[in-house]
Order: structure tokens, then sequence, then C-alpha cells
């Protein structure tokens, strides 16, 4: 059996992943799949310490994360293309109407 | 009643209940009708707020306990923070009336979705397990995501919603795996559930310090400190707000900056001073257990926060040329001087500070929404030059506000410092409300510097006087009466909060 701790080292991993691309990519449509990546890399730690513990509330709680990662994407998305409507560009960096 | 059971009380939920159907009744009413009077809508969603206000004084007071199954808590902590929010969307309704007409924006949703993020908002601080914190968070999340962009044209509010996108749900995927690892950590294979995001059964399971995994805890109490970090804006996670509040058409920045706000710190207060400051009581002479790590570690992570968030925030405020934006980094700084209730461990000061926080600060931004006129276009310290004697009514409202953010004795905003400083001085934290004061007298400077602009510069040109909107005038009037009610006859609310119950401290208070 594949012990925990390579599951919660994966998932780890695909966190740090996703957490890294938010902060290097410029494309908003990539920075988007960046944060799904987080989100499940956290669906997997629940997932396998779910299995491990014999509990099945985590699996419970990966379906609610999925759901409302739908319903972020469908707002997220609708977002963007308004965004691009205007502007034409995905780039991050072109997005400096309000500067710091 | 055992979190174990499926406990069905709907009387339990009925302030989200009523939000829930005024906002489908305001969908379908707009649906069926093609276009909804802004009247209509208006009047079904303050009806709808008028309703949940009626539910929460029907349950203030009751017995303490949780329904369904462990996911809803009723004590007065939940009213008391709902009160907040059903009094921040009012507030919003009426300053938005007239806004959403003149902007030629949809009416419909812009009502049902500050419906749904109300009723996200009260899910949030009557959830008592880590999942419903999550599920109300989203909800509130994702309805102000639209919300910021509600300007469709207009690149500045697309922006706004783009930049708060991405960097919300940055935050939820730490809030997130927050909760995987605190679910982790709870682990007991002696107990059932074996593992828990409840926050009542993860409050015992700390306080007997059994634990799966000490570093898991840490790691996950870190990762929620982190996301809600973000939401609550306190440095050094605060970077997304001033460009989300400046883009973002204003009474939606008035609701962001006071509303999502005050939920996050809601949830924040439940998930640390209740349950993890609450699971180790400093006197308990607990040593080199996780818990008592716990504490400690999130007890300086967030004096850390507070000192930063205070001086970060009041320090760039002090060179901002937009008002708008001036306004974000000084709801930065509230942020902090409400962490400092926080780090005293004391959730009734930190309520105390949001509800006169609230008042104010939706009062300040009703005054802005109305001097910047269709579009946002007049916002910067410049367009508000000598407008002081043009129209004497609106400069005065602001002037109140903008003092009473300050903190000037006589209005809330004094009391509320005043209270926060008060229980984190009595709690030993003496340097952290030394840098409080400094900082609440830095901020003097900014926001006089408003009032100086409006009634001691030469007339900006182009200044025309706005038409005030019935409904706009009552939102200001109930703003400057709470905001003078809260700074010289506190004395109810701040009864009513003393006697408040919570869930974690009614078998033993203090």
């Amino acid at each position: 059996m594949v012990p925990l701790s390579w599951y919660l080292g994966l998932s780890a991993l695909l966190f740090t992943i996703g957490a890294m691309g938010v902060f290097i990519k410029r494309n908003t449509i990539t920075i988007f799949l960046c944060i799904e990546l987080m989100l499940n890399g956290v669906n997997l730690t629940l997932v396998a310490l779910s299995g491990f513990f014999g509990d099945v509330s985590g699996q419970l709680f990966v379906f609610m994360v999925i759901a409302v990662a739908a319903a972020e994407a469908a707002v997220g998305l609708a977002i963007i293309i308004s965004i691009f409507r205007n502007r034409e560009s995905l780039n991050v960096d072109d997005a400096d109407t309000l500067k710091l | 009643m055992q979190p174990g059971q499926l406990a069905i009380d709907f009387h339990a939920i009925l302030p989200e209940i009523i939000t829930v159907l005024a906002a489908v009744l305001i969908m379908m009413i707009d649906a069926f009708t093609r276009r909804i009077n802004r009247r209509v809508a208006g009047a079904v969603a303050l009806v709808g707020l008028a309703g949940a206000a009626a539910a929460v004084v029907s349950l203030w007071g009751g017995k303490v306990e949780s329904s369904f199954s462990g996911m809803i808590v009723t004590d007065d902590f939940r009213l008391f923070f709902a009160m907040i929010f059903i009094i921040v969307t009012f507030l919003i309704v009426l300053i938005s009336l007239r806004w959403v007409e003149d902007e030629e924006l949809p009416t419909g949703e812009y009502f049902m979705l500050l419906m749904f993020a109300t009723t996200g908002m009260l899910l949030m601080s009557a959830a008592n397990d880590l999942v419903m914190i999550f599920l109300g968070l989203e909800t509130t999340s994702i309805a102000t995501y639209v919300l910021c962009g509600y300007r469709r044209r207009d690149l500045r509010s697309n922006e706004s919603a783009v930049k708060y996108f991405i960097l919300g749900s940055f935050s939820t995927a730490f809030l997130l795996y927050g909760i995987a690892f605190i679910y982790g950590a709870s682990y007991d294979p002696n107990l059932s559930p074996v593992a828990t995001t409840n926050l009542q059964l993860l409050k015992e399971r700390l306080a007997s310090d059994q634990l799966f995994s000490g570093p898991m805890l840490l790691a996950g109490a870190a990762m929620m400190l982190v996301g809600f970090g973000f939401k609550v804006a306190t440095a050094p996670f605060h970077i997304w707000s001033p460009d989300v509040y400046e883009g973002a058409p204003t009474p939606v920045t008035a609701f962001l900056s006071t509303g999502s706000k005050a939920a996050a710190f809601a949830s924040f207060s439940r998930v640390f001073i209740l349950t993890f400051f609450a699971a180790a009581p400093v006197a308990s002479g607990m040593t080199d257990s996780a818990v008592s790590a716990l504490r400690e570690v999130s007890t300086n992570a967030l004096m850390v926060m507070a000192i930063l968030t205070m001086t970060i925030g009041n320090l760039v405020a002090i060179v901002q040329n937009n008002v708008k934006r001036m306004l974000a980094y000084s709801s930065i700084a509230h942020a902090g001087y409400a962490l400092v209730g926080m780090v005293a461990g004391d959730w009734r000061a930190v309520a105390f500070y949001l509800l006169s926080y609230v008042v104010i600060n939706i009062g300040a931004f009703a005054v802005i929404e109305v001097i910047a006129r269709r579009g946002d276009k007049r916002t910067e310290i410049a367009d508000y030059s000598g407008i002081g004697f043009q129209t004497l009514g609106l400069a005065a409202a602001l002037s109140l506000f903008l003092l009473s953010l300050a903190g000037i004795p006589l209005t809330a905003g004094f009391m509320a410092k005043l209270l926060v400083f008060k229980s984190a001085w009595a709690a030993g934290f003496h340097v952290l409300v030394v840098i409080g004061v400094i900082n609440s007298a830095i901020s003097w400077y900014y926001y006089l510097r408003v009032i100086v602009a409006m009634f001691f510069r030469e007339p900006a040109t182009g200044f025309q006087r706005p038409v005030l909107a019935r409904s706009l005038v009552a939102g200001l009037v109930l703003a400057i009466l709470g905001t003078l009610y809260l700074g010289i006859l506190p004395g109810r609310v701040l009864d009513a909060l003393e006697k408040a119950s919570d869930i974690m401290t009614t078998a033993a208070r203090r």
C-alpha cells in the first residue's frame, strides 16, 4: 500500500506548483488554471486523509470543493471574458489602470 | 445536542432562509416581467432584510445549541454578527437604490447578488464547522466577484473584478489547505467520528491534547491565517484591496470594505478565538503541548500582522490622492485595529469595532458615491476642493464620518477604538496598544486633509450640486444617527454584548 506521506507529499507539490504558477504566469487563464491545481492539491490531501482514516466526511468535503470550484470557474471565466472584450488582452501586466 | 445526530431546525436558519427567498423572488420577478422596477427590487430586498432581522431577534438570547449535524450554531456571537451584516446590506440597498438607475445597470441582478452575498455572510457567522465556513465564504465571494465587475464596460471595474477574483480564489485555496490539515490533525481512532472539521469537537480534542500530528495542526493554522488574512485584507496580504476598492463601483466598494470584511472577521474570530485560543487557556498551565504552541505562535503572528496592518495602512493612506483609494488604505488600517482585539482574544471588542466601523464607513462611501457622480468620475481629493460651502449638508456629513473614522470622542469610532485598546491593554499587550494609538494619531492627517480640502480650498471647477435621492438621504441619516448613537449612548449595545453568549464558553464563562 502506498503510505500516506506520499499522497501528502504529492498534494503539497501540486499545491506549491499551483501557487508558484500564480506568481510566475502572466496569462489570466493560466493563472486561473494554477489556482485550480492548488484546489486539486487540497482535494488530494483530503481524499488521502479520509481514506487513511476510514472517515467519509473528508471525501464529502471534496465534493463541496469541486462544486464550489465549478461555480467559481463559471463566474471567473465570465469576468475574464468581460475584461478581454474591453481590452483585447489577457496579460495581467496590461491590467494597470489601477496602480499600486 | 451531539453533533453526530441530524437535527433539522428551520428556526435556526430562518434569517438565511428569508434572505435567500428575497433573492430568489427578486430574480423571479426580474425574469417574468423582463425588467424589474428598481423600487420593487429594493423594496423586496429591504423587506427581506427586515424579516431576517426579526428572525435574528426571535433567536436572540435563546438556547445556545447547534443544529444540522453541528453545521450551524445558534449563539449570541452569531446573532450579533448577523445583525451587523443585515445593517450593512440594509444601508447599502438604501444608498444604491437610485444609483443603479443613474448608472443604467441591470437592477434585478444587483439586488439579488447583494442578498445572496448577505446570505453567505450570515452563514459564515452561523458556521460551526469548517466546511460551512468555506461554503459561506464562497457564497459571499462569488457574489461579490460579480458585483465588483458590475459596470461591465468600465475598464477599471473589469480590472477590479479580475484582481479580486484571482486573489480571492488564491486565498480560498490557502484556507482550504489549512482546513484539510486541521481535519488531518484532529484524527483520533478512539473517538467517533475519527476525524472532524466540527469546531466544537475540534476544541474538545485540542483541549485534551490528543492529536494525530502537532506539526499538521500548526501548518493548518498557519494556512488558515494566510487565507483569512487575505480575506480581511491585513498586511502583508493586503495588496489586492486598494486596487479592487478603487475600481469597483462605489456602493460595491462600501459593501466589500464593510460586509465581507466583517464576515471574514466573524469566521476568523470563531476559528481562532473561540476554538484555538479557547482550547488552550493561558492559565491552564499546559506547556510543551501542540495546543499551547498553537496559541503562542498564532498570537504572535496576529500581533505582527496587526502592527504591520495598522502601520502600512495608515502610512500609505497619507500619500493617496484618490479618495476611494485613501479609504481603502484606511480600511486596511481599521482591519489592523480590529486585529488588536483579536490578539487580546476578545471577540466582543472585535464585534463592537466592526459594528461601528461598518456604520461609519458606509456613510462615508455614500457621500463619495454622490459626489463621484455617474461613472465614478470625481473621486480625486482635488475634486473635493471648496465644495464644503456649496453643498454644506453632504460636506458636514462626510466630515463627521471621517472624524469618526479618525476616532474623535462622542462618535462610534472613538468608543470602538477605546474598547479594543482597553481589552488589549488588560490582556497585557502594552506595546501593541501604544503602536495602535500612535497609528490612530497618524490617521488624523489624511482624514483631515479631505476636510481641509472641502472647506478651506478654492472651489474646484465644474462642481455641480448633486441631487439627492430620498433613499440615499435616509441611508445617510441612519448612518449619522448610528455613528452618534454608538458614540454617545453605546450602553445598550455594550450591555447586550457583555451578556452575549457564545457556544464555546457557555459552560464556563470567564
